[in-house]
């Protein structure tokens, strides 16, 4: 670490730099672009030839120019910045508050005992029928958005960081332990490390969870984001809209995943064996 | 002096079809095993000389009898009444026995374990892994880096110092392994088959640092393994233990002076004879079956 001191910022850009070649490589592959490229090419052409009909199913292009007119006259930065700000608080919380959780469950059979099944049972309960009592609860506003994100992200992080602390090798605790460690020590230096690829992984599933509760509290209490977007359009009959909505919430997803992907393979350094 | 006394581990297991069955792993060993010794524990797979090893280390609470490691006892019997499990389920409901304390590293007793597959953490290096169990010791911090990286190099790990387990051989990795437990300067290493998942060479190797390294130090051995040759050129006991239920067969003392050679003639006197013992008891298999 030491060499990298002086040039805090090198190090960051370089990062960046592994990150964006990491991430495009898979999108932009000369495999994928093969089967990528015709199929864009057949929704720009079956629209335009009138095999499906243009009104239900917009071109392409027409899809591209109502982008940056969305870009330029109807605020889409703000929205995606609204929607975005929801769902990283929804996500941070159910982040700080799962896994803490699902450690102490791992780790400790009396709290597991205690915990584990309240949670069993709301666990099934779909967080889409949460919405009903939410607005209720909470009315219409930032509040019952990022409770909705909050609890579509934080059952798959809580269980899968559960499982895979209960699941650690006893090896490794064994011998930590012979060698003295409490048990803070084990949990910070053995059970979370040891967890950690279950851990990303889960957020994963946390960050696509979290998307569709995202859209769906937008879509019921909302004035801004994508998924108010999506309603209004609706209501407008206004498909490329949606189309475009859409496919940026595709992309948020998308490269959401590919950081969580980057931190993974940055962090499990010690698995791949540079 | 490690001094084991009437040991009997008992696991109930409970079938698919919910009748429950009784294995005993190891049944009244008492052993003592005196400072700076060598002591192999030898017998085939499934004898219960790893549970019995786990047991000194205080890894498992015994059913029975109890380990004391220097007059200090290492965990205390499991419940045999009703009165005892209601009380031992009291004072261990929320941590376990094995447990040695919530925040403050202390180790129970001066001891090191080293294990089959390795068990060093791979998200750590090889340094960070030396220093791991330095800093549980309450090393300064200052001393630890230096004295990590002067064991590691006894270890021929010198230009490894900033690799992970994963980009090591398996035999650096039990060399590892070795470092990290000698680092500590314990008086007792307990060693669950060290060398079962390296090559021939790679064990032989192996088998003469440790005999370099012990010699140095000084340190009691204890050795849990399958492999005769291991045993007797390593010990200057020999404890065979024999399964269902696991307990001590026969004892040989072995007084060949070291330097050895892996074929003295009195070494190889001793393993016919303790081969002669196993396939006695192979051949006679059922008298031994519960």
């Amino acid at each position: 670490m030491k060499n990298f001191e002086p040039g805090g910022m090198r190090l960051a850009l370089r990062e960046t730099g592994y990150f964006v070649k990491n991430a495009l490589s898979s999108v932009f592959s000369w495999d994928f672009l093969t089967v990528f490229v015709p199929l864009l090419a057949v929704w720009e052409l079956l629209p335009r030839w009138g095999v499906v009909p243009r009104t239900l199913v917009p071109p392409l292009s027409t899809v591209a120019v109502t982008f940056w007119e969305l870009l330029t006259r109807e605020h889409l930065l703000v929205h995606i910045g609204h929607s975005m700000g929801k769902f990283f608080l929804g996500l941070g919380i159910a982040v700080a508050t799962a896994i803490p959780i699902g450690i102490l469950m791992g780790w400790n059979l009396a709290i597991r005992r205690r915990v584990l099944p309240l949670f069993q049972l709301l666990a099934p309960v779909p967080p889409p029928a949460w919405v009903p009592i939410t607005i209720i609860l909470f009315g219409i506003g930032l509040p019952m958005q990022t409770f909705l994100i909050f609890l579509g992200a934080f059952y798959p992080i809580l269980f899968n960081t559960y499982q895979a602390v209960k699941d650690t090798e006893p090896r490794y605790l064994a011998s930590a332990r012979v060698f003295g460690a409490s048990e803070l020590t084990l949990i910070l230096h053995v059970y979370i490390w040891n967890a950690l690829g279950a851990i990303i992984m889960s957020v994963k599933t946390g960050v696509a969870m979290g998307l569709v509760m995202l859209v769906i509290a937008e879509m019921y209490g909302g004035r801004t984001g994508l998924g108010y977007m999506l309603v209004e359009a609706k209501d407008f009959f206004r498909i490329p809209v949606m189309v475009v909505c859409m496919a940026v919430l595709g992309i948020i997803g998308w490269f959401l995943i590919e950081v969580l992907k980057f931190l993974e393979l940055r962090l499990s350094v010690w698995k791949v064996g540079r | 002096m490690i001094e084991a006394r009437k040991i009997t581990k008992f696991f109930s297991i409970v079938n698919e079809d919910r009748t429950a069955e009784g294995l005993t792993a190891v049944l009244s060993v008492s052993l003592k095993i005196p400072d700076g010794m060598i002591v192999s524990i030898l017998g085939p797979s499934g004898c219960g000389k790893s549970t019995f090893l786990e047991i000194l280390a205080g890894l498992q609470a015994p059913t029975e009898g109890s380990v004391y490691i220097d007059g200090v006892q290492v965990l205390e019997p499991l419940p045999a009444t009703r009165r005892e499990m209601e009380e031992y389920r009291r004072k261990y409901q929320f941590l376990s026995p094995l447990a040695n304390g919530v925040f403050r590293d202390r180790p129970k007793h001066d001891i090191a374990m080293i294990f089959q597959d390795y068990a060093v953490f791979p998200w750590m290096t090889a340094l960070q892994n030396v220093i791991f169990p330095l800093k549980l010791r309450g090393m300064p911090r200052e001393r630890r880096e230096g004295h990590a990286i002067g064991f590691l190099k006894k270890a021929g790990l010198g230009d490894s110092l900033n690799k992970y387990p994963s980009q090591l051989s398996g035999g650096m990795r039990q060399r590892l392994a070795l470092a990290r437990a000698l680092a500590v300067e314990p008086k007792i290493i307990l060693m669950d088959e060290p060398f079962a998942a390296v090559d021939t060479i790679t064990r032989e190797r192996l088998q003469d640092d440790l005999l370099r390294l012990w010699k140095e130090t000084g340190i009691t051995i204890v050795l849990v393994t399958h492999d005769t040759d291991e045993a007797l050129y390593l010990s200057d006991e020999i404890v065979i233990f024999s399964p269902h239920p696991g307990s001590v067969r026969n004892r040989f003392a072995v007084s060949a002076p070291r330097p050895r050679r892996r074929s003295d003639s009195e070494l190889l006197s001793l393993k016919g004879r303790i081969e002669s013992l196993f396939k006695y008891d192979i051949d006679h298999e059922s008298e031994y079956s519960i």
